[in-house]
């Protein structure tokens, strides 16, 4: 029997690595990581980690082309994403630095955050985040997003609201249309590296809920940034995006510990 | 609002309505709430009757020393020196390098402006405290150039900057030589290399300098400084004595 989520999770109800379909991984975060940036975090999501360093908001580099132009009603964002060699199970040797997923990744990150932040104060400068992966283990760009968000805190940046990331799957391919009397496949959330690989999958980052109208609790989670690079038939996408905001809103609630632990110290 | 503030807000938290507070730094407006734009303990400055109706509600991003957030007491124990310098602070800075548009200076003390103004009152002259003093003792002297200097924050002095009157007419040659000390005030924190500098003010410019033969000058005029064992005199723009 081949040892994967589509034949397994129908049997056992549980996932390769032993979760539910609505289970996170572990998170493990930390803030004021590197004393000589900014602002720096350190997140981990089960396998999956992550060091973010941010310097700025800075004077832009002189001959810059952002630097002049589009810097000057605010600042300007810069991404710049590593994957280590040594952070998938094939060690992989590269000239460049840089391959198609870093360079996804960090462009993803950037027009997440240009508009997400509140770059308008500071008008003329950049602020640069430096993402190192040193263990990559699925919802890369997810844990990305929530290590950031730490680092930028952290450097005091302002924003609207802790942006938090995460992804959701579905346990099959997914591929034909949903029929409501016989749905036998689940919602993931989460996905590690195996189940990426094998399973349709998006990221969804949230911003922190805003409250609308007169009630105090009616609580309204604004989407800031959805991909997806799987098929998967349409009648699915609504669960899987479903699952993925209540994610978010679970890793804001762990974010938000991490921030109040860490200013208490 | 009855429910009370959070002593720590996270950004996104949402801390009161704007028809009871207004925004103060590190907050922001949103859906007329106020609500935290950065980590840190909640301040709120009760309102002040003349300007403002609405109490201020602040972010900040570390915890003020006055741990009583209702009080608005100005931090007491600030430093006198060795502050960062901002946009206004005297300093003492000391020539490098004297170029036909613009000296370059290399800042040695920063009093912020409430040591300023205590500085520039006769009866509590700024050296109140020793480490002026000694910076300055050795400054003045040509042979303790070190590459200490480098390392401090480098400013400019540009031509138009070095007094109020007849700007054009300035030359920098007549105005400062390299190992003076001159006191003047910040008005930009200009770009990543250096600070800018004016000393256009009477009590701004030249305050210790060494004459060509290496003996300390007295002032005897607003441009004038003379060698008290060879009488000669020398051109500098000189800082108002007290």
């Amino acid at each position: 029997m081949p040892l994967d989520t589509s034949t397994t999770y129908p049997l056992t109800k549980l996932r390769l690595d032993g979760r539910r379909w609505n289970e996170l991984r572990l998170i493990q975060a930390q803030i004021s990581t590197n004393p000589a940036s900014s602002g720096s975090s350190y997140l981990a999501m089960g396998n999956t980690t992550i060091l973010c360093s941010v310097h700025g908001p800075a004077e832009g580099r002189r001959g810059d082309a952002t630097g002049g132009s589009a810097g000057g009603s605010g600042a300007v964002v810069e991404v710049d994403v590593n994957i280590a060699g040594f952070a998938s199970v094939d060690r992989k040797r590269r000239a460049g630095g840089s391959d198609r997923q870093s360079g996804r990744i960090a462009s993803t990150l950037r027009s997440a955050f240009q508009s997400h932040l509140h770059t308008y104060l500071y008008p003329h400068s950049t602020i640069s985040i430096h993402v190192s992966v040193l263990s990559a283990d699925g919802s890369l760009l997810a844990a990305a997003v929530n290590a950031c968000t730490l680092a930028l805190v952290d450097a005091g940046i302002p924003m609207p609201g802790l942006l938090c990331g995460c992804t959701s799957g579905m346990s099959g391919s997914a591929s034909t249309p949903r029929d409501p009397l016989n749905d036998f496949l689940d919602p993931l959330l989460d996905v590690s590296l195996p189940e990426e690989q094998e399973l349709p999958f998006l990221t969804v980052a949230t911003t922190t809920s805003i409250p609308t109208g007169a009630d105090e609790d009616d609580d309204d989670m604004k989407v800031a940034m959805l991909t997806m690079d799987s098929k998967v038939h349409h009648t699915y996408i609504e669960t899987m995006l479903a699952v993925g905001v209540d994610g978010c809103k679970q890793i804001r609630e762990i974010l938000d510990g991490v921030i109040k632990g860490s200013s208490r110290r | 609002m009855a429910s009370s503030l959070p002593s720590l807000a996270i950004p996104g938290q949402r801390l009161g309505p704007v028809a009871t507070y207004a925004a103060g730094p590190g907050t922001h407006v949103h859906h007329s709430h106020v609500y935290a734009s950065i980590a840190g303990p909640v301040f709120v400055d009760p309102a002040q009757a003349k300007t403002q109706t609405k109490s201020t509600i602040t972010v900040s991003r570390t915890p003020r020393p006055a741990a009583n957030p209702t009080t608005t007491a100005a931090p007491s124990s600030k430093p006198k020196y060795n502050t960062l310098p901002a946009v206004d602070a005297v300093v003492l800075a000391r020539v490098t390098r004297v170029q036909k548009r613009q000296a370059t200076v290399s800042i040695l003390v920063v009093l912020d402006e409430s040591a300023a103004s205590k500085a520039l009152n006769p009866t509590q002259p700024a050296s109140d405290n020793d480490n002026i003093e000694s910076i300055l003792s050795s400054a003045a002297n040509p042979e303790n150039h070190s590459s200490a200097d480098e390392l401090r924050f480098q400013a400019l002095i540009r031509k138009e900057d070095v007094r109020a009157v007849e700007k054009d007419r300035v030359v920098m040659d007549e105005m400062f030589r390299v190992g003076d000390i001159v006191r003047g005030t910040v008005i930009s924190l200009g770009d990543q290399s250096f600070y800018y500098i004016t000393t256009a003010r009477n009590d701004l410019g030249v305050v210790m300098a060494r004459s060509e033969a290496g003996n300390m000058m007295f002032p005897v005029s607003w441009k004038e400084m003379r060698d008290p064992v060879t009488g000669v005199a020398e051109q500098r723009k000189v800082a108002r004595p007290f």
